[in-house]
């Protein structure tokens, strides 16, 4: 019987591996971000900082390289929609991230200074608005006690079971890693893309 | 899938929940509010000295949403901690863990309510160890060191383990940029001293002192090769009414050897406060014994 750290280890890599799936790297011509899969027909979700001007790209976990176009941007909430040209792509479960509570286990994977499918664990720290370091006033952010570095912006952050909570976005202080909710993306996808795309997010989030 | 890391992260969110039942705001200086826990029922407040900057009008944050007002009652710079009582009656206490389990490697959290919520980070016992003495003095019963991230506003709040029951109150202020804990024996002493004087009574002579070697014939004849040397006397103070004169080093007080500051800062215990002992000096190669008050520092 393996013990409790053997056991969480092995649940791990069950998370790890399948968040690696939907796990995509951004090259925006002068560096590199994270993104995350949304939907198997080539829409990807990341952080608005990390467009750049002109030549997007997206490479793939199978390893094509392929050109992007940004759908939409939001850089108030610091999210942006990606389309690439493919289809049949791996999605990640959406979790409820309404619902996630300080001291939740999360792990958020990225390409931190150019590792690629690095990933860093740890706990929500605290969610919501009412975060007095958080940037940007009543903004709605997941607090985490993990560190998030260049590299990592875009990318998933998962709860215990791999299910998609929020995307990476930034470092408030030396210690604390925020990332933008998944109710967020949802809300944004909708505005920006119709009811289409919100009723898909919807009911995958079902 | 992943039964066994949902089931860890629930039982962690859990003694976020259970934590953050007794954890408090504190708003008691201008910057940021720091964290406090709930000690007794009747509205007894722990939280670290250095965030109170107040002695009135301090507002508690209790975890049921409500503010309710507060009061110092004391406080120990020593060991950075202070007791605060909170207009507020029926509340829940935090349940003390018994840290006579605790190893290096066990999980822990710390919690803070700098906002209106409970807010937590997780790390691990990085370090356990004997009774210390902090650079000002204070008498910490267990070395407590842990890797959780100290958040602004996280100090006062409580170190909980895997249970969400209280195991120290965090301190940021006692070594720079280590998570130190002041465990629950030194806070549940401090509390009791605290609520019966208003402070914690330590010893004080009024010097400055060093560290010297003491001459060899000297050291064979009283069996101890260091002293401390007074580099300065206070007026008014109990050593300069015992006589003590600047250069005079000092080998024992109250029949115990002083070899070095911290035998010094142990002799000058709160419990010797008031009471006359003889002191013991070198001057002039002489040994002399004198007998000094020692004073309260307060």
């Amino acid at each position: 019987m393996p013990n409790i750290v053997e056991q969480v280890n092995h649940d791990m890599d069950a998370v790890i591996e399948r968040v690696w799936q939907s796990l995509v790297q951004i090259r925006n011509g002068f560096g590199a971000g994270a993104g995350t899969i949304w939907h198997p027909d080539g829409l990807i979700v990341t952080n608005a900082h990390v467009l750049g001007a002109h030549g997007l790209s997206v490479i793939l976990r199978d390893g094509r390289t392929l050109p992007a176009r940004v759908l939409a941007a939001d850089r108030t909430h610091d999210v942006a929609a990606l389309a690439v040209d493919a289809s049949g792509l791996p999605t990640i479960t959406l979790g409820d991230s309404r619902r996630l509570e300080p001291g939740q286990w999360v792990t958020a994977v990225g390409h931190p200074w150019g590792v690629t499918g690095a990933a860093t664990a740890g706990i929500v720290t605290g969610t919501g608005v009412a975060l007095p370091e958080a940037p940007g006033l009543g903004r709605e952010w997941i607090a985490t006690d993990l560190h998030l570095r260049p590299g990592h912006s875009g990318g998933p952050l998962v709860d215990s079971q791999g299910r998609l909570v929020g995307i990476n976005t930034i470092m408030a202080g030396p210690n604390v890693g925020l990332a933008v909710p998944a109710h967020i993306i949802v809300q944004f996808l909708q505005r920006a893309l119709g009811s289409r795309a919100g009723a898909a997010a919807r009911a995958r989030a079902a | 899938m992943a039964e066994v890391l949902n089931e860890f992260s629930r039982a962690l969110a859990d003694a976020v929940e259970a934590g953050g039942r007794y954890t408090v705001r504190v708003e008691a200086r201008r910057r940021l509010p720091a964290s406090g826990v709930i000690w007794s029922p009747d509205g007894v407040i722990v939280t670290a000295h250095h965030v109170v900057e107040w002695d009135n009008n301090i507002t508690v944050g209790l975890p049921d949403g409500r503010s309710v007002a507060a009061r110092l009652v004391g406080r120990d710079p020593a060991t950075d901690l202070a007791v605060l009582r909170a207009d507020a009656s029926g509340l829940e206490a935090a349940p003390l863990a018994d840290d006579e389990g605790l190893r290096v490697g066990h999980l822990v959290l710390s919690l803070g309510r700098p906002g209106r919520t409970v807010q937590a980070t997780l790390g691990i016992v990085s370090a356990l160890g004997q009774a210390w003495r902090t650079m000002g003095g204070g008498q910490i019963d267990r070395y407590l060191q842990t890797d959780t991230a100290m958040y602004p506003g996280f100090s006062g709040g409580p170190l909980v383990d895997a249970a969400g029951r209280v195991l120290g109150i965090n301190s940021s202020a006692l070594l720079r940029g280590i998570s130190l804990t002041v465990p629950v024996a030194t806070v549940r002493r401090l509390v009791e001293t605290l609520l019966a004087h208003g402070h914690v009574p330590r010893g004080h002579l009024g010097v400055k002192v060093q560290p010297v070697r003491l001459p060899s014939a000297v050291a064979t004849r009283i069996g101890q090769e260091t002293g401390v040397l007074l580099l300065s006397v206070e007026a008014g103070s109990p050593a300069e009414r015992a006589g003590l004169l600047l250069g005079d080093t000092i080998v024992a007080l109250d029949e115990q050897p002083v070899r070095d500051i911290d035998d010094l800062m142990a002799l000058l215990s709160g419990d010797r406060v008031g009471s006359a002992v003889p002191v013991r000096v070198l001057r002039g190669g002489e040994v002399r014994d004198l007998t000094v008050t020692i004073g309260d520092r307060g």
